[in-house]
């Protein structure tokens, strides 16, 4: 049995439907990638597996129990920890107290995990006192990250990590992701770096305009004509 | 010549600095014409000199503005800020504070007093040569432009002539006064001679600040820091030497028919009356020694850091308070017994020195205490400031006065104004202190939960105010409709109700209302304190009894056995019961922002969805942010109704909602102190100014100094830590980041 069911969803916003029926599942221990177009729906629906969305038709399973409608800070006591898109970080607190709220479910933070934490992200170490608002696009991306994973995640979800990064930052967090899956933590990744997300994800599924258009493995995807020419910018040889 | 004359920055701006100037003579003093000249407010606003004063106002702020980048250099050196503030404060004391109560040297102000006594014969001379030749005017010119040209061209001869300056300037200014009023023999409460005494010593110590200074940039904060942290409590224990001294040597114990006893005429006047010994003791001798034990041991406690002589001190001091008060309490007991100047009861005809030597006890007392909990981290300090700064650079935000034990030094100093201040004060302000201060103060920490800590704009905060007014008069029996017989309760009782049903409100209001975002929130939070205060107008099944409202509410009361305090007309017990209900407020709310509760505050006013990231339960923390304040108010209002005994629903108008939100906003949003202060300053701004400047005028003045806080504190009196980084753009960097990212990253447009 898979961790995470997502069972044919329909997600509205008032007379607009992002999703038309989005079915794909997650197992324990995996990294899942979601691709699609710009308004494709990926955000959407990390946002109804997080709980911030409720579907209007569908069913999500987690651990095989129904999760739809619960909301996100019921969730979070269940392991499923949310990094959403655009790196919202506590401008105004310190690096140190941002990874204190991710542990805000808990009476008090580890320091065992956030000592684990800081090894992840030793930029983070150096700037521990530091105004979240004042660290680089990246580093915040690394707080956000490492904040949810104070919540100890059993599936992290992650919006575009890679957001407006450079190159060498987008590898570094790739590699931090899969040392976290490595952990034991499962992922599911909306990601538009298409060819990196491929290369790191055991399987991964594409959106289009709020259904679900292909699936495969990583590797049958990065090799697939249709994602080439969307993502990748490669002519199809016809 | 092609740009055109006109279209020269600097044209455009003295052209608006001059009619900025114009505007403003136009606006202040008479408004009005005559009817048969209507011509006659201009006029007398642009012919008489006054528009000149205007205009070179104007002419200074387009060369401050025109030369800003060169001065700011010179505004940064140490001694600059207090040399303002002095400067302002003598400027203050001779052009709106009194310098006389009497009419007989003219009323009221420094010019019209100084043209009195000038020509007054039989003055001591000093006091005459003060007044007379615009001597004052230029001696305050003198000391200020020596102190600026000393910062100016960094000269440290001429800062300390300026500090001497103003130290003889100060005093002379104060026994000018003191002369003054002696010679008239009358009551006095003008206020000006001290006024320039601390605006004068605040010159001296900016000069003493350029003459000592270290380095070429001020910072007030290390200053004050290093005097804090010289010795823990020192502060403190000067304080108590310099109220003490006035206390037993010169200050009124006891004033019958306006006589000023002080404490050796007190104990004269009550030989041989039947005082009780102890009391007459205290009088005799054990008053001075009281105290001059208590200051060596609250001293050497401190120089020494002797925690176990710190706990003596503390001890000491809080038996000779406790002695002060039974000796003030008995002198009072026996004055009345025998009818002296129509004393009804004890704690009458008291002076001011009484009260001043129960501060300087509790001060000491104070300064003992903080000696004596110093912690072991604390201890180590005497390391710290070495390495501190190094550590701590980095975060800018916790920039604190971070001596150990300044927080209670502040709060002994406070807390002794608070007890100790209002029994001296004449009965108006002590009416202003309760029915003013006070309760907007309580009001204000209440709104500052729901606007401050979890940003929530709620502009119908008055309506919980009038809800727990009504429970109270409802449930003592009050109003129309009667509580069943078993409920009908004495009003501090009805604290827990009203509490209760303001939570309930609170959420009422809250649960369907909180989705909405900011502005919409505010208006339908208005909407609702216009629907509860036209609800008690229109008075529904005969409730609240409409716009009469509710009368008779009684007094609180307590009597548990032996224990039995009465509450009457007097203000000064409102003031204490007050006092009390602040004190557990603010110690409740300081655990609250520093619970799981206060930091989920913080995270939402941050960054909601983020808090919804990271587990919080959104909804439900900003309800109980809602219910919280609410309560705050519902208690003000308890106390509102039973100590004013009659309300309706004029009391409860939308004007009093927005003063509280700009109270808070003006102290420092989400700043528990800064809310407080913010209340107490602007309660407090317009009944000072009734004395000082004509009544169409007041508004303006007010208008004025909110103006210049929102140019030079946006962040408020009292700034939170986070709300001062706000308004420094922390927050914008972070967002303006994502919308910067280039296209060519694959980010494209964001959803
Ligand atoms: N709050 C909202 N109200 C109305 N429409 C919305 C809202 N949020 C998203 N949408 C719409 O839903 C569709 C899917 O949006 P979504 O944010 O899920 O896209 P996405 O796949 O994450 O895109 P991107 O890669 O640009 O982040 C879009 O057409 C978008 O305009
Ligand atoms: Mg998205």
């Amino acid at each position: 049995m898979s961790l995470l069911e997502v069972d044919g969803i329909e997600v509205r916003y008032g007379a607009i439907k992002a999703l038309k029926g989005v079915s794909f599942e997650v197992n324990e221990g995996e990294i899942v990638a979601l691709l699609g177009a710009n308004g494709a729906g990926k955000t959407t629906t990390q946002k109804t597996v997080s709980g911030m969305l409720r579907p209007s038709l569908g069913e999500i399973r987690y651990d095989g129990k129904r999760i739809d409608g619960t909301p996100a800070h019921e969730l979070i006591s269940l392991g499923i920890c949310h990094v959403p898109e655009g790196r919202h970080v506590f401008p105004r607190m310190t690096v140190n107290e941002n990874l204190e709220m991710g542990a805000f479910r808990f009476k008090r933070p580890d320091d065992k995990l956030q000592a684990h934490v800081l090894d992840l992200f030793p930029r983070l170490r150096e700037r521990i006192k530091q105004q979240a608002g004042t660290l680089s696009g990246g580093e915040q991306q690394m707080l956000a990250i490492g904040r949810a994973l104070m919540g100890k995640p059993r599936l992290l979800l992650l919006d575009e990590p890679s957001m407006g990064l450079a190159p060498l930052i987008v590898k570094q967090i790739f590699d931090i992701v899969r040392e976290i899956n490595n952990d034991g933590v499962t992922v599911l990744l909306v990601e538009q770096n298409a060819s990196q997300a491929l290369a790191l994800a055991n399987r991964g599924y594409v959106l289009e305009t709020g259904e679900i258009v292909l699936t495969g493995t990583g590797r049958e995807l990065l090799a697939d004509d249709r994602v080439r020419a969307a993502y990748l910018g490669e002519e199809i040889a016809s | 010549m092609k740009t055109g004359f006109f279209s020269s920055p600097h044209v455009k701006r003295l052209a608006g600095c001059m009619a900025l100037a114009f505007v403003l003579a136009l606006m202040i003093g008479n408004q009005e014409g005559s009817q048969d000249d209507y011509g006659l407010a201009f006029r007398q606003a642009i012919f008489s000199p006054r528009i000149i004063l205007f205009i070179v106002i104007g002419l200074l702020v387009f060369a401050a503005m025109t030369f800003w980048p060169y001065i700011t250099p010179y505004l940064l050196r140490p001694g600059v800020r207090p040399l303002a503030v002095g400067g302002i404060t003598v400027l203050v004391s001779q052009t709106l504070l009194k310098w006389s109560d009497d009419g007989r040297t003219g009323n009221g102000k420094f010019n019209s007093v100084a043209s009195k006594a000038a020509n007054t014969d039989g003055l001591a001379p000093m006091a005459k040569l003060f007044f007379s030749n615009y001597l004052g005017w230029i001696l305050l010119l003198v000391t200020f432009g020596l102190g600026a040209a000393a910062i100016l061209i960094s000269l440290r001869a001429l800062a300390w002539v300026a500090a001497v300056l103003g130290v003889v300037g100060g005093i002379w200014a104060y026994t000018s006064q003191a002369a003054v009023r002696d010679f008239l023999g009358t009551p006095d409460h003008s206020t000006g001679g001290g006024v320039a005494l601390i605006g004068y010593l605040t010159l001296a110590a900016a000069a003493l600040a350029t003459a000592l200074a270290t380095g070429d940039i001020a910072d007030t904060r290390a200053f004050v820091n290093r005097l804090l942290a010289w010795r823990p409590g020192m502060p403190l224990v000067v304080l108590g030497l310099i109220v003490g001294v006035i206390a037993f040597v010169q200050a009124t114990w006891f004033s019958p028919q306006g006589s000023n006893q002080t404490l050796t005429d007190t104990k004269t006047f009550f030989q041989g009356n039947g005082l009780a010994n102890l009391a007459y003791q205290y009088l005799a001798w054990l008053g001075y020694v009281l105290f001059i034990a208590t200051l060596l041991t609250a001293a050497a406690a401190s120089y020494l850091r002797h925690r176990i002589l710190g706990w003596v001190a503390a001890g000491l001091g809080a038996v000779a308070l406790l002695l002060s008060l039974i000796t003030m309490y008995d002198m009072t007991d026996l004055a009345a017994a025998a009818g002296v100047d129509g004393a009804t009861g004890p704690w009458q005809n008291l002076g001011s020195g009484a009260w001043m030597a129960c501060a300087a006890f509790f001060v000491l007392a104070g300064a003992g205490l903080v000696v004596a909990t110093l912690g072991a981290r604390d201890e180590q300090g005497e390391l710290a400031p070495a390495e501190a700064p190094a550590a701590r650079s980095s975060d800018t935000l916790s920039r604190g006065f971070s001596a150990p034990g300044s927080s209670k030094v502040f709060l002994f100093v406070i807390l002794a104004t608070a007890l100790f201040y209002p029994p001296t004060a004449t009965g108006f302000w002590q009416k202003v202190l309760v029915s003013e201060i006070g309760i907007y103060v309580l009001l204000a920490i209440g709104l500052n939960v729901v606007v401050g800590w979890a940003g929530l704009l709620d502009l119908g905060f008055i309506a919980f105010y009038a809800i727990g007014s009504y429970t109270t008069a409802y449930l003592t029996g009050a109003l129309p409709f009667k509580p069943p017989s078993f409920l009908h309760l004495s009003p501090l009782l009805a604290i827990p109700f009203a509490i209760a049903i303001c939570l309930l409100a609170g959420v009422a209001l809250g649960a369907p209302t909180l989705r909405l975002r900011g502005d919409y929130l505010a208006i339908v939070t208005l909407g609702f304190g216009e629907i509860i205060r036209i609800t008690a107008n229109n008075n529904p099944g005969n409730i609240t009894n409409g716009p009469k409202g509710a009368f008779g509410i009684p007094h609180p009361r307590i009597e548990l056995g032996p224990i039995k305090f009465v509450w009457g007309q007097n203000n000064l017990q409102y003031w204490y019961l007050l006092l009390v209900l602040i004190v557990i407020v603010v110690l409740l709310f300081r655990r609250l922002e520093a619970s799981r509760l206060g930091r989920a505050w913080a995270a939402i006013r941050e960054d909601e969805v983020a808090a919804q990231a990271t587990g919080i339960n959104t909804t439900r923390v900003k309800l109980l942010a809602f219910a919280i304040g609410a309560s705050t108010s519902g208690v003000a209002g308890v106390f509102f109704a039973s100590q004013i005994g009659y309300i309706n629903p004029e009391n409860f108008v939308l004007n009093n909602s927005i003063l509280v939100v700009a109270y808070v906003v003006f102290g420092g949003m989400g700043s528990l102190p800064g809310a407080m202060a913010g209340a107490a300053v602007l309660t407090w701004l317009p009944e000072f100014l009734k004395d000082q400047v004509p009544a169409e005028d007041r508004q303006m003045w007010i208008g004025a100094v909110v103006l210049l806080m929102m140019i030079f504190r946006p962040a408020g009196l009292i700034p939170a830590k986070r709300r001062a980084a706000e308004l420094r753009g922390l927050n914008r960097s972070s967002s303006a980041e994502v919308g910067a990212v280039p296209e060519g990253e694959g980010m494209g447009v964001r959803a």
